[in-house]
Order: C-alpha cells, then structure tokens, then sequence
C-alpha cells in the first residue's frame, strides 16, 4: 500500500514535472529585454524557494532533536533525521541556484559572478550547510548530533538575510519579483503561470526526495542501533 | 537567429541541463545509499554475525 502511495506520488511529481516544463518552454512568451535566457528564471527562483523551505524544515528537525534529546530519545532521532534531510536536499537546491544564477547571470549582466548582498549571502549559506553535513559526515561519538544541530540552528539564521539582501541593500541581483515595491510582481499571467507551475512542481520534487532521504536516515539509525547493541552484547 | 539569440538559447539549454544533472544526480545517490541500508537491515535480521 505504501509503495502505491509513492508510485502514485512519484507519477504526479513527473507529470507536474513536464507540465511545468512545457509552461516555462513552449506557453511563456519572451520576456521584453532579455528574450530566451529569461527562461532559467522559470528553474532558478523556484529552487531557491524549495532550498529556504527545506532549509526551515532542517531548523524545525535541529530544535526537535535539541528539545527531545534527554527527555524523549525517539522523537529526538526523528528530529535528527529530518534535519539531516532537510539540510541535505536544501544544499542540493541550493546548489542549482548557484549555478543557474551565473549562467543566467553572464547572459544578463555579462558577468558570471559579483559580490553583491544577495549573491554572496547565497554563497555563505550554501558553505554553512556543506559545513553541516561535513561536520556529520567526518565527526563521530554522541556529540556529533547536538553540535551538528547547532550549526543547523545557526545556518537557518542566515536564510532570512539572504531574503532580505535585495530589500536591505542596493544589489546587481534585480529586485524582487514578489512583494517589492508598487511595480513588483509579473504582471504576464502566461508567465505567472508558468512561474506557479514550476513551484509546484519543483515542491513536489523536493518534498519526494526529503521524504526518501528521511526514510534512508531513519533506516540508518535503526540499523546502528541494532548493532550498538550487538557490539554490547558480545562483550558481555 | 543571430549570435545573441543562439548564445541565449545555449545558456538556456545549459541552465536546464545542469538543473536535471544534479537533481537526478542526487536521487540516484540517495537511491544507492538505500540499498545499502537495506542490506544492512536483512544482515541484522538474520541474527547476530
């Protein structure tokens, strides 16, 4: 039955998927000034909506697990595992920002790259969480998850300033699309559609594979207890 | 289609591509990182080693 359920899941991601895909391609028009490479918009904004989603449920798993690490051991593994989900498929959208930005970017302002607020906030965020699951990786013993939930607390701070960057300070990256000031906002309802489609979409994705990524997580988890308590039993 | 517009649709497609890469690329990481999980649940339910 659960099998169904992510098939049946899994089925209306891809067709979300090209849906959104025929939108941004073939339904859009030209944007006025920069005509075709406009498009990368359609596939950068909505991962970098995902990755500040993700990121948050990375933050809600950290306080889980430092709220229920002595009281309820359980729920804090649970905790633990969202936040590593959530922290490693953040980087992963993250990443596609980073890179569609450029690329957008060379075609645009016919630069790769500027340290401007938003850019290098982008930047600094992407590096925290890297750091994160670095940290997870390579460290070992019972403190490895409270510090790591730590950074994940800390990491999450910095989402909010990357949102702000372009409202705060005067930026390369252009101003908001949405909630900007009073000529904000896409005013071509194909393009906004078009736009709606892809966050969907690219909602549906991300929330696919957190949701793998925590089961593989939780699976490790058990799998490490079970041999903790093998290795405890044979020296007994 | 000039220069421009040939460069744009490149950067386009580019875009689109690496989207996809790393996307796919990261399913299948978590995919192999199940199997291995699995492995590990079937040994430790056929008993101890």
């Amino acid at each position: 039955m659960k099998k169904m359920a992510t098939g049946f899941y899994a089925a209306i991601v891809v067709a979300l998927m090209v849906w959104g895909f025929y939108q941004a391609i073939y339904v859009a028009p030209d944007e006025a000034t920069m005509h075709e490479v406009q498009r990368i918009f359609y596939y950068h904004v909505p991962n970098a909506i995902v990755c500040f989603a993700f990121f948050a449920v990375s933050l809600l798993g950290s306080i889980g697990y430092l709220t229920f690490r002595r009281s309820r051991p359980d729920w804090a593994q649970m905790g633990d595992a969202w936040a590593l989900a959530g922290a490693e498929v953040g980087v992963v959208f993250c990443t596609v920002v980073l890179i569609t930005g450029p690329l957008w970017g060379r075609r645009a302002w016919g630069i790769w790259w500027t340290w401007d607020a938003r850019l290098t906030t982008t930047l600094v965020l992407w590096l925290i969480y890297v750091s994160y699951l670095l940290l997870r990786r390579f460290a070992a013993g019972p403190q490895m998850q409270t510090l790591a939930a730590v950074l994940g607390i800390f990491g999450a701070l910095d989402v909010p300033i990357v949102y702000m960057s372009n409202r705060w300070w005067r930026t390369q990256h252009p101003a908001p699309v949405f909630g900007g000031d009073a000529d904000s906002g896409i005013k071509d309802p194909t393009m906004l559609a078009a736009f709606g489609w892809n966050v969907l979409a690219w909602f549906a994705w991300g929330v696919l594979i957190l949701l793998l990524r925590y089961q593989v997580e939780r699976k490790h988890q058990k799998n490490a207890a079970v041999e903790a308590h093998e290795a405890l039993e044979s020296h007994v | 289609m000039d220069q421009r517009a040939i460069l744009d649709h490149q950067f386009t497609v580019a875009a689109y591509i690496a989207t996809w890469v790393i996307q796919l690329g990261y399913l299948a990481y978590v995919g192999l990182k199940w199997r291995t999980a699995k492995r590990a649940e079937r040994a430790n339910s056929a008993g101890p080693r």
